[in-house]
C-alpha cells in the first residue's frame, strides 16, 4: 500500500471574526482518487479546499502533501505548493479581457520569473502544452477568442486547461458546476473524469448534487458544521444518511 | 458607549454649538476686536459642545429623536421607528431651524444685496467691463494663442509625468492589496500622505514652485504634476479597490507571485478606467493651468493676470475667448474619448 498523496490531520480553521469553519478535520487521499466533498453551504467545504492549496492559512493541524507538512509553509514555499495543487472555481475566475490561450498560459506563472512573465516570454513548450490541453478539453479552436465571449461551460473548460498547464499532482475543484446548466454540468464533469483517468491527476471536488456524486466520485466525504459526518462509498449514501448530512426534511434533487 | 452614539453626539453637539454661537453673536453684538479673540471664543464653542453632548444624550434618553440619531442610528433601531410626520418630530424641526439659521448667517456674512447688483454706481463700471470683453482686441490673438499652446503642453507634461508614479503608488494605496498587517501600515501612511497632499490646492503648489524655480511655465507644470500624482493615485487606487476578486484568486491559485497577480489579474480589469480618468485629468489640468498661471505658473493665466491687473478689458476679452474655446473643445473631445474607451 503506497503512501497517501495527501493526509489531513486534525485541521482547524478559525476566521478572524471567530467563526470556526473547520473543527478538526482528518482524512487521507490516495493517488488517483476522485474524492468528492459534500455538505450544506457554510459547512466548510470551500474553506477546506482553500486550506489545502494554502489560499487560506489553516489555524492548526497538519496537511501532509507527499509526506511533507505544508500547513504552516510560508513565502515562496506556498507559491511552489500552489503550482503542484491546481484549482478551479465555481465562477471560473478567468481574466475576461484576455484570450483563451493567454488565460491557459497563466497556469505557467508560478514557474516563471516575474519580469519574463510580465513581458509575455512564454516558452515554445509552454505554448504547445497550452494548446494541447485546450484540445484535451475540446476547445482548441477557441484559443484566439476572448475568454468573456465563451459560455459558462466553455470557460470552466478553459479553467481546467489552465490548471493542467501547471502539471499539478492534485486538482481541487470548488463547486465546478454550480453555476452551469444541467446539460453543461455533465460535459464539465466528464472532462474532469477524463483528467482523472487519463492523466492520473488526483481530484478533490466540492459538489452539491448527489446524483453527480454517485456517478463520478470514487469516494465521498460529507462535512457538517466543519466536521466530517460521513466517509465512504458514494453508493452507500441512503435516505437516512442524506437526512443526517442535509438535515431533516431535506429532499434529494435529481439532475439528468 | 457604542460608536454610533458617539457619532450622533458629535454631530448634534456641533449643530448645537453652532446655534449657540450664532445666538451669542445676536445677543451680545460683539465688535470686531471681540470677534478676533480666538482663544476665548474657542472656549465658548467647546463649552457649548460639551453642553450639546449632554443635551443630546438626555433628549434621546427621554425618547426625543435628534437629527444625529436619525442619521446614524443602526438599521435594527430604524426598523423599530414609528412612522410620524416630520413636523411632529424633533429632528424635523432641528433640520429646519439649522437650515434657516445657516441661510441667514450666509446672507449676512457675504453681504448679499440685490440692491448692489442693480445700483447705477456699481452697474456703470461693470458695463464698461462688459463692453470691453465683448469687443475683444484681436491684435492680442497671436500672443494669446501662443500662451494657450504653452498651457496645453504644460498640462500635458504634468499629466504624462504623473501617470507612472501614480500607477505604482495606487497599488500601495489600495486596501484590497495591502491586507498583510505590515502592508496595511504602509497603506495607512501612504493614504494619510496622499490625503494631506491633496488638501493642498494646485495654486498653492504653484506659489511654492514659483519661488523655488522662478515664475514661469516650469513652476506651473511642477504644481500640476504634484497635484496630478496625488489625485490620480487616489482615483486609481479607488478603481483597484473595486476589482473583482475572482480573477485574483484564479491567478493566485496558479502559484503566481504578488507582482504577477497584480499584473495579470488586476491590471486588465483597471486599465480602461485608468485611461479614462487620465484623459479627464488632462482636461482638468488645462482648466487648472489658467488658475495656476495667475499665481506665477506661466501660460495663458499669467497673460490674463497682466491685463486684468491693468483693467484692459478688450485684451482680457480676447484671452477669455481663447480659454473658453480650448476648454470647450477639450471638454467635448475628452468626453467622446472617454465614452469610446468604456
Amino acid at each position: 500500500m503506497s503512501q497517501p498523496i495527501l493526509q489531513l490531520k486534525n485541521l482547524i480553521k478559525t476566521y478572524p471574526n471567530g467563526t470556526q469553519a473547520l473543527k478538526g478535520v482528518s482524512f487521507d487521499v490516495k493517488k488517483g482518487e476522485f474524492l468528492v466533498i459534500i455538505g450544506l453551504s457554510g459547512s466548510g467545504k470551500s474553506t477546506l479546499l482553500r486550506c489545502i492549496n494554502r489560499l487560506h492559512d489553516p489555524t492548526s493541524g497538519q496537511i501532509l502533501f507527499n509526506g511533507e507538512d505544508i500547513a504552516q509553509a510560508h513565502g515562496k514555499e506556498v507559491l511552489s505548493i500552489r503550482t503542484r495543487i491546481a484549482m478551479i472555481f465555481q465562477h471560473f475566475n478567468l481574466i475576461p479581457r484576455h484570450t483563451v490561450i493567454s488565460n491557459v498560459l497563466m497556469g505557467r506563472l508560478g514557474n516563471m520569473g516575474t519580469l519574463g512573465s510580465i513581458f509575455g516570454f512564454f516558452s515554445k513548450t509552454d505554448k504547445d502544452n497550452a494548446l494541447k490541453y485546450l484540445n484535451l478539453v475540446g476547445i482548441g479552436e477557441k484559443a484566439k477568442m476572448r475568454a468573456d465571449n465563451l459560455s459558462g461551460g466553455q470557460q470552466q473548460r478553459v479553467a481546467i486547461a489552465r490548471a493542467l498547464t501547471q502539471n499539478p499532482e492534485i486538482l481541487l475543484a470548488d463547486e465546478p458546476v454550480a453555476s452551469l446548466d444541467p446539460a453543461t454540468c455533465h460535459t464539465v464533469m466528464d472532462y474532469l473524469q477524463k483528467v482523472n483517468r487519463e492523466l492520473g491527476i488526483t481530484i478533490i471536488a466540492n459538489l452539491h448534487f448527489l446524483s453527480l456524486v454517485r456517478q463520478y466520485a470514487t469516494r465521498v466525504i460529507a462535512l457538517k458544521g466543519g466536521e466530517i459526518v460521513y466517509e465512504g462509498d458514494p453508493k452507500n449514501i441512503d435516505d437516512a444518511w442524506f437526512e443526517k448530512i442535509y438535515g431533516a426534511g431535506a429532499k434529494e434533487v435529481h439532475i439528468n | 458607549m457604542n460608536l454610533y452614539a458617539f457619532k450622533r453626539n458629535i454631530f448634534d453637539s456641533i449643530m448645537f454649538a453652532f446655534l449657540a454661537s450664532v445666538a451669542a453673536v445676536v445677543i451680545f453684538q460683539p465688535d470686531e476686536y471681540a470677534m478676533l479673540e480666538l482663544g476665548r471664543n474657542f472656549q465658548f464653542f467647546v463649552a457649548a459642545l460639551i453642553i450639546g453632548v449632554i443635551l443630546t444624550t438626555l433628549l434621546n434618553r427621554a425618547g426625543f429623536k435628534t437629527l444625529g440619531e436619525q442619521i446614524f442610528e443602526p438599521p435594527y433601531k430604524k426598523a423599530q421607528a414609528k412612522d410620524e410626520s416630520w413636523w411632529r418630530t424633533l429632528h424635523g424641526w432641528q433640520l429646519v431651524i439649522f437650515l434657516v439659521v445657516t441661510l441667514i448667517v450666509g446672507f449676512n456674512v457675504t453681504g448679499f444685496s440685490i440692491y448692489k447688483l442693480v445700483d447705477k454706481d456699481s452697474f456703470g463700471p461693470a458695463m464698461k467691463l462688459f463692453a470691453g470683453i465683448f469687443d475683444p482686441n484681436w491684435d492680442l490673438l497671436p500672443r494669446a494663442v501662443l500662451k494657450m499652446i504653452e498651457t496645453i503642453f504644460l498640462a500635458f507634461l504634468a499629466t504624462f509625468l504623473a501617470i507612472p508614479i501614480a500607477f505604482v503608488l495606487c497599488f500601495f494605496a489600495a486596501k484590497n492589496i495591502m491586507r498583510h498587517p505590515l502592508a496595511f501600515i504602509v497603506y495607512l501612511c501612504l493614504r494619510t500622505v496622499l490625503n494631506l497632499a491633496r488638501s493642498i490646492e494646485a495654486f498653492v503648489w504653484a506659489i511654492i514652485f514659483s519661488v523655488w524655480v522662478g515664475i514661469g511655465p516650469f513652476a506651473g507644470m511642477l504644481a500640476l504634476f504634484i497635484h496630478s500624482i496625488v489625485s490620480l493615485a487616489k482615483q486609481y487606487s479607488e478603481i483597484v479597490e473595486t476589482v473583482n476578486d475572482g480573477p485574483i484568486e484564479g491567478i493566485e491559485s496558479t502559484g503566481a507571485g504578488k507582482v504577477q497577480t497584480i499584473w495579470f489579474a488586476i491590471v486588465p480589469q483597471v486599465l480602461l478606467p485608468f485611461i479614462s480618468f487620465t484623459v479627464y485629468r488632462w482636461d482638468i489640468n488645462i482648466r487648472m493651468a489658467t488658475i495656476v498661471g495667475f499665481v506665477g505658473g506661466g501660460g495663458i493665466g499669467s497673460l490674463l493676470q497682466t491685463y486684468q491687473g491693468q483693467a484692459m478689458w478688450p485684451e482680457v476679452g480676447t484671452i477669455i475667448f481663447v480659454i473658453a474655446f480650448v476648454v470647450w473643445f477639450m471638454d467635448t473631445t475628452s468626453a467622446y474619448l472617454r465614452e469610446a474607451l468604456k
